[in-house]
């Protein structure tokens, strides 16, 4: 019987050596975990509730588990000073090999960074935006705490197969980039759970010409719109990306011509507004016209689903030789150090600062938030993940969500405004 | 804490909207622990929530409950929620609630026969929802025994610790 991704990905990694599809239950193997080992609910406190007299008394494979500080670097308080001495020590006693452990940045792009999750690979991690490893053609999948504790044990775990459905893409690519205002008009047009509990498939003429950059983007937001997986294809581009990043084999999946999927969703990218999410959900949609005029303090450019070097690039090119509006904060955090790098080389830190912005050490800080907050009655546009009320401090502040080009023009105009009335050759 | 899913249960419903984020159910960056938590839960769509909800009640809500980050919703059971019952469920919050224990139900339509403050009757052997007052129903979709398992289990952690002993005890053997 013919296949989607997410039915190969589980038929693969399933214990019971059986195919899968839609709906079944199964316990698979998982290739990686991804943890920040403590945040909220620290994984040692779970182990000794669960009867672990000493904490965890093992890993199952000390190559698989990846562990990385981001949420806590660098830390602003004692308290997560201590937590993290004793994620330290966790990981010496525990053997775990893979520790990122003083440096800034957010996991999932150095997940990619580091080439730690690779094409065909069951990767989880506990946190909700590993779904963005799609973009390179694994299965990331957030999982919860809890369930980490079962991986950790035993590198196996209980999965429903997803339906899948398949997101059509079709045009051109402009000379920006435009995943957030994809899915943000998506969310806005079938509302913020259209790929509920689905596997995405992304397909159509403009998916090839998506940099990984913007397909992160995509897939990490996947989750944004309920969806357990947001699976790109593996081609050139992937491996191109992965060739100076890993050497370790990997197996590619793609989808049978003839899988069954669930749903499918059409878009053509060449007619599509701008569009920014009005506070407080992120379904909350319309073009850039519904909300133009709208004054705004704050801007920012970041985390895991814009804090790329695509993203930065942009700002930086539309800046050069303009200032950021008087009295507006313009907050720019690039996703890892790789990516702060990269900018810093093509010299478009430089250009920011000269403009007016400041950067933010990278991670997951201005999405949080740990910088940036907002005051009563501000109102922040923003290229980061979320805009729930209170997100960014005050519960009486708005939030408003957008792609990268949106947020640089409102951050030189001072309120939200369609970048083409600010930025020429777009 | 393990939870019989053979107990049928009855309570007070609070009542909410679609899409409600886990930044409102577990606002833990803003209050770090339990006890703040407790205060302030849910209070962003409804603030007299964390002042009045009582051991027992049942939490109803549309679609898409538990969206956003991936937290568990503990402190909804510490302020005695005894059970969700949603119109859908995000599905990291329902891997979440699972996985400790916490009764969360999908029931489709169940946001049309229930009204805030009114009682329902959650009956998980006989997979059905019921409002006494008005006779109205709906179905409530059962857990494969993958899931149930964890349940009696009393969550997958102490479900990992139960077969980890397992395991090494025979390796011992
Ligand atoms: S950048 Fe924001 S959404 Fe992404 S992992 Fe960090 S906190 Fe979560």
């Amino acid at each position: 019987m013919a296949q989607t991704i997410a039915e190969k990905l589980f038929s693969r990694h399933n214990l019971a050596g059986k195919p899968v599809h839609s709906g079944d239950f199964l316990e698979a193997r998982i290739d990686g975990a991804m943890m920040h080992y403590h945040a909220n609910e620290p994984m040692h406190d779970l182990a000794l509730q669960a009867g672990f007299k000493d904490g965890l008394p093992r890993v199952w494979d000390r190559d698989r588990v990846y562990v990385l500080l981001d949420h806590h670097q660098p830390t602003l308080s004692q308290k997560q000073a201590d937590e993290n001495a004793l994620i330290r020590r966790e990981v010496e006693r525990l053997g775990i090999k893979c520790f990122h452990d003083s440096e800034p940045g957010i996991a999932h792009q150095m997940m990619a960074d580091y080439g730690l999750t690779r094409p065909g690979e069951l990767v989880v991690g506990n946190d909700s935006h590993t779904i963005s490893y799609g973009a390179l053609n694994s299965g990331g999948m957030g999982i919860t705490r809890a369930d980490m504790l079962y991986v950790l044990l035993f590198g196996e775990l209980w999965f429903q197969v997803p339906p899948t459905l398949k997101l059509v893409l079709n045009g051109k690519q402009p000379n920006y980039p435009i995943a957030k205002d994809i899915i943000l008009h998506l969310a806005g047009q079938y509302g913020d759970d259209f790929a509920g509990s689905m596997s995405i498939e992304y397909a159509g003429t403009l998916t090839p010409q998506l940099s990984i950059d913007s397909r992160m983007c995509l897939s990490a937001h996947g989750v944004e719109v309920g969806a357990k997986l947001a699976m790109f294809p593996c081609d050139d581009t992937t491996r191109e990306f992965l060739k100076t990043r890993t050497d370790k084999p990997f197996e590619p999946i793609a989808a049978d011509v003839d899988a069954v999927y669930e749903k499918e969703i059409v878009l053509d990218v060449d007619s599509m507004p701008f569009a920014v999410a009005k506070p407080h959900q992120f379904g909350n949609v319309g073009p850039v016209s519904d909300v133009a005029g709208v004054a705004i303090q704050q801007a920012i450019i970041g985390s895991c689903a814009n804090g790329r070097f695509e993203d930065i690039e942009i700002a930086a090119r539309m800046l050069k030789g303009r200032k950021v509006a008087k009295g507006m904060r313009f907050l720019i955090s690039p996703a890892s150090q790789q990516v702060y790098l990269q900018c810093l080389k093509a010299g478009l830190i430089e250009s920011l600062i000269e403009a007016g912005a400041q950067v933010v050490t990278p991670g997951c800080g201005v999405c949080q938030p740990k910088v940036g907050f907002l005051s009563d009655g501000e109102a922040c546009i923003t290229a980061t993940t979320r805009n729930f009320k209170g997100r960014k401090g005050s519960m009486k502040a708005d939030i408003y969500l957008a792609g990268p080009l949106t947020v640089a023009a409102a951050a030189v105009a001072g309120k939200i405004i369609d970048p083409r009335e600010v930025f020429d050759g777009i | 804490m393990a939870f019989d899913l053979n107990r049928t249960l009855s309570g007070r419903v609070w009542k909410f909207g679609d899409s409600i984020e886990t930044d409102a159910i577990n606002p833990y960056y803003r209050y770090p622990t339990m006890e703040e938590l407790k205060l302030h839960t849910m209070e962003a769509y409804r603030p007299e929530f964390p002042k009045e909800v009582k051991a027992g009640d049942i939490l109803v809500a549309g679609r898409n409950f538990g969206c956003g980050s991936s937290r568990p919703g503990l402190v909804l059971r510490e302020v005695g929620i005894a059970v969700i019952l949603a119109e859908s469920v995000s599905r990291l919050f329902l891997r979440n609630s699972i996985a400790r224990a916490i009764p969360i139900f999908v029931a489709p339509g169940i946001t049309k026969i229930v009204e805030d403050g009114a009682t329902l009757e959650v009956d998980y052997p006989a997979g059905v929802v019921r409002v006494p007052a008005s006779g109205a129903s709906v179905e409530l979709r059962k857990f494969p025994p993958v899931i149930e398992q964890i349940f009696a289990a009393g969550g997958l952690p102490e479900s990992a610790y139960a077969r980890y002993m397992r395991e090494t005890a025979k390796q011992n053997n």
